[in-house]
């Protein structure tokens, strides 16, 4: 992936496990499916003529948009995983993730609270956790998904240990 | 943890705990307080029955449950609600009960579900003694004692006589802070000496609350109603009194935010003593608020539109105990709730003792009214010119040694100040506009609070550069913090090994 103008130089992203896009593509269908079903029921009701007065173009419209903007939502998830990449330096954590609207975030060390390990039924089916991180702030919305099982134990021991040593107060 | 039981004496609230509480010393809140707190309910049935009773006195009619036989059972049914009430309040009371050692405040309260609580002294983020209108007929006070919690006080001691809950305060904060009491009087602590900052006078409170935003509001709001009188009138058109009347809820939220202004301003004045900031105010119900030094985790300067004619500010805070859900909060987190530039000024100094620049005031003065490059600020880049035509010159930010200044707004001007030892995190973000014009926003993350720090539309190689050498400064500067314990002498600083009971009330209940 190449480097965005908002990530900076010499800096190398860990990007998370590629079976993510999976459980997202999964995540997605279910409700694509859905909002589909739903948004579709006047266009089947016209069409059976169950109800032959609703006007035949917003029923079109209805379905026809769910579909599209559901299509586009599901072609821009592999994407989206793709940018979601996170580097440890010395005295912090970075954390990246968009394409449209990108968002670099940087969290020390010394100011995590605690560390949350997440782990859903979809996620323990494909072997994957989400590790998120917690400081004064209730803004830093610091989460890595997506990441194998013993990576995130790895980094939640790893960011453990280095949030203990730099421990600041608030 | 083992929290004591607390079977051993009781005292009554009188005595105030000078010395450090051993495990089976527990203390009392006053007795009346119960009711101060319990008067709405009482209140409450006062206006239930008194109003039937008024209006059937009025119609000459006898009341429906004084008659065919029934008065003496409401009689019966009123005494069993009130004693069952007063009952209720008594045990309350009985129960409730807190101790304040070398380390740490503790609370114990409830009869069927215990909670047993405590909290460290030197994880105090603010002391509130607060007077509530009764609690001021009666001479008690309410003391809340707020770790980093953000909203829900750790300790709440509601009702102690007022002298009481100052000399407790006094104390908490003399442990709380280490310093080291005179050898030869351990017991004394005392108040730590106050040199007044800012007072505020009748005329600036009321010149604030008639310049308010709320007077914004109400132009548009009689703007509205001229409009729609004078196209109703001519168009003789029948909807015109259900506009005016959906315009009530309007004129009600004007007046609440005068209301809001007045009374948080009402009285306000504002100290330094050794133990940190002191606010007062307040018209019906007084605060007097302790933040110790280093409690602040980010300050806002703003100017309400009107304001502008008279060169006056509002100061907000984010102290990690006070949140925002809590009641009140709009005025607890006021450090100054108007003020002229040189009061600000003065205030911020209590805030940022170092500022970290040779000349404060020039930087200040521009971070509050100025625009372009003046003061050391870097701004916007001018290809955002016609995406925000009017900000494009305020929006910016410098640094000092000790703090990031963030600037921004052209008619309501705002300046957030953040000490680099205060920073949480920090995020770069930008859209798909902001990519097409090379810039992003750096947003500086705090605790909960009205202050969001944000630096608007930065060229991408100067936001780069500014989030860069952010988290290099604030690294450094975590390393040299002010200790908590804010008097104690210096030493080297020793990474602490317990990090999970980090400013946090502990709970147990059973």
């Amino acid at each position: 992936m190449r480097s965005e103008p908002i990530d900076p130089p010499d800096i190398s992203w860990i990007r998370v496990a590629p079976k993510y896009i999976t459980v997202r593509l999964i995540g997605w269908a279910v409700s694509a499916l859905i909002s589909l079903a739903i948004l579709s029921v006047p266009l089947i009701l016209l069409l059976t003529g169950v109800w032959p007065g609703f006007p035949a173009w917003l029923a079109w419209l209805l379905a026809g948009g769910t579909l599209v903007i559901q299509v586009w939502i599901g072609l821009l998830i592999p994407r989206q995983v793709k940018a979601i990449g996170y580097a440890e330096r010395d005295e912090d954590l970075l954390i990246r993730q968009g394409i449209f609207f990108q968002r670099l975030m940087v969290v020390p060390y010394g100011r995590m609270q605690y560390v949350d390990v997440a782990v859903g039924p979809l996620e323990r089916a494909f072997k994957l956790a989400s590790v998120k991180l917690h400081t004064a702030s209730p803004q830093t919305n610091a989460s890595i998904p997506g990441l194998p099982a013993e990576e995130a134990a790895r980094l939640r021991e790893q960011l453990s240990a280095r949030g203990q040593a730099r421990l600041a107060g608030l | 943890m083992t929290i004591p039981e607390g079977n051993g004496p009781v005292s009554p609230s009188r005595e105030v705990p000078l010395t450090p509480d051993r495990a089976e010393n527990w203390h009392r809140v006053h007795p009346v307080s119960p009711f101060v707190r319990g008067w709405i309910a009482l209140a409450a049935m006062a206006y239930f029955f008194g109003r039937d009773w008024f209006e059937a006195m009025f119609r000459g009619e006898p009341l429906w449950f004084l008659t065919e036989g029934r008065g003496i059972w409401a009689v019966v049914v009123l005494l069993v609600v009130v004693l069952l009430l007063v009952g209720a309040f008594v045990l309350s009371w009985w129960f409730t009960r807190y101790q304040v050692t070398e380390e740490h405040v503790r609370v114990n309260s409830g009869i069927l579900f215990r909670q047993h609580r405590q909290a460290r002294l030197d994880r105090v983020q603010a002391i509130d003694v607060i007077q509530p209108l009764l609690g001021r007929i009666f001479g008690l006070a309410e003391l809340k004692f707020e770790v980093a919690d953000a909203g829900e006080s750790a300790v709440r001691l509601a009702y102690l006589p007022l002298a009481s809950a100052q000399q407790l305060r006094a104390t908490i904060l003399a442990r709380a802070s280490g310093v080291e009491l005179d050898p030869e009087h351990p017991d004394e602590a005392p108040e730590a000496p106050e040199h007044p900052i800012v007072q505020l006078s009748p005329q600036r409170v009321v010149g604030a609350t008639v310049l308010s935003g709320a007077t914004v509001a109400l132009a548009v709001v009689v703007v509205v109603i001229g409009v729609a009188a004078t196209v109703g009138f001519v168009a003789d058109w029948g909807g015109l009194p259900v506009l005016l009347s959906a315009l009530v809820p309007g004129m009600i939220a004007v007046a609440a935010g005068y209301w809001s202004v007045f009374s948080t301003a009402y009285n306000f004045r504002a100290a330094v003593s050794p133990d940190g900031i002191r606010l007062r105010y307040g018209l019906l119900e007084t605060r007097a608020q302790t933040v110790p030094p280093g409690r602040v985790q980010a300050v806002a300067v703003t100017q309400p539109l009107l304001w502008r004619t008279k060169d006056w500010y509002r100061i907000k805070i984010n102290v990690a105990g006070y949140g925002v859900s809590a009641e009140n909060s709009g005025a607890r987190t006021t450090l100054l709730p108007v003020g002229t530039r040189d009061e600000v000024m003065q205030m911020l100094a209590l805030v940022l003792p170092d500022p970290g620049t040779e000349d404060p005031f020039g930087v200040f003065t521009a971070g509050l009214a100025g625009q372009n490059n003046d003061g050391g600020f870097v701004t916007s880049p001018p290809r955002v010119r016609w995406l925000s035509f009017l900000t494009w010159r305020r929006n910016g930010f410098a640094v000092t040694e000790t703090a990031l200044l963030a600037r921004s707004g052209r008619f309501v001007r705002n300046l957030a100040v953040v000490p680099h030892e205060r920073t949480q995190s920090m995020a770069l973000h930008q859209g798909p506009v902001a990519r097409k014009l090379r810039v992003a926003d750096l947003q500086l993350q705090t605790t909960v609070g009205p202050v969001s720090p944000v630096v608007y539309q930065m060229d991408i190689d100067v936001a780069r550069r500014l989030f860069n050498e952010q988290s290099a400064r604030a690294a450094a500067a975590r390393r040299h913090s002010v200790p908590e314990r804010w008097l104690e002498r210096r030493q080297e600083i020793v990474p602490e090994q317990a990090g999970g009971e980090h400013g946090k009330a502990e709970d147990e209940q059973r």
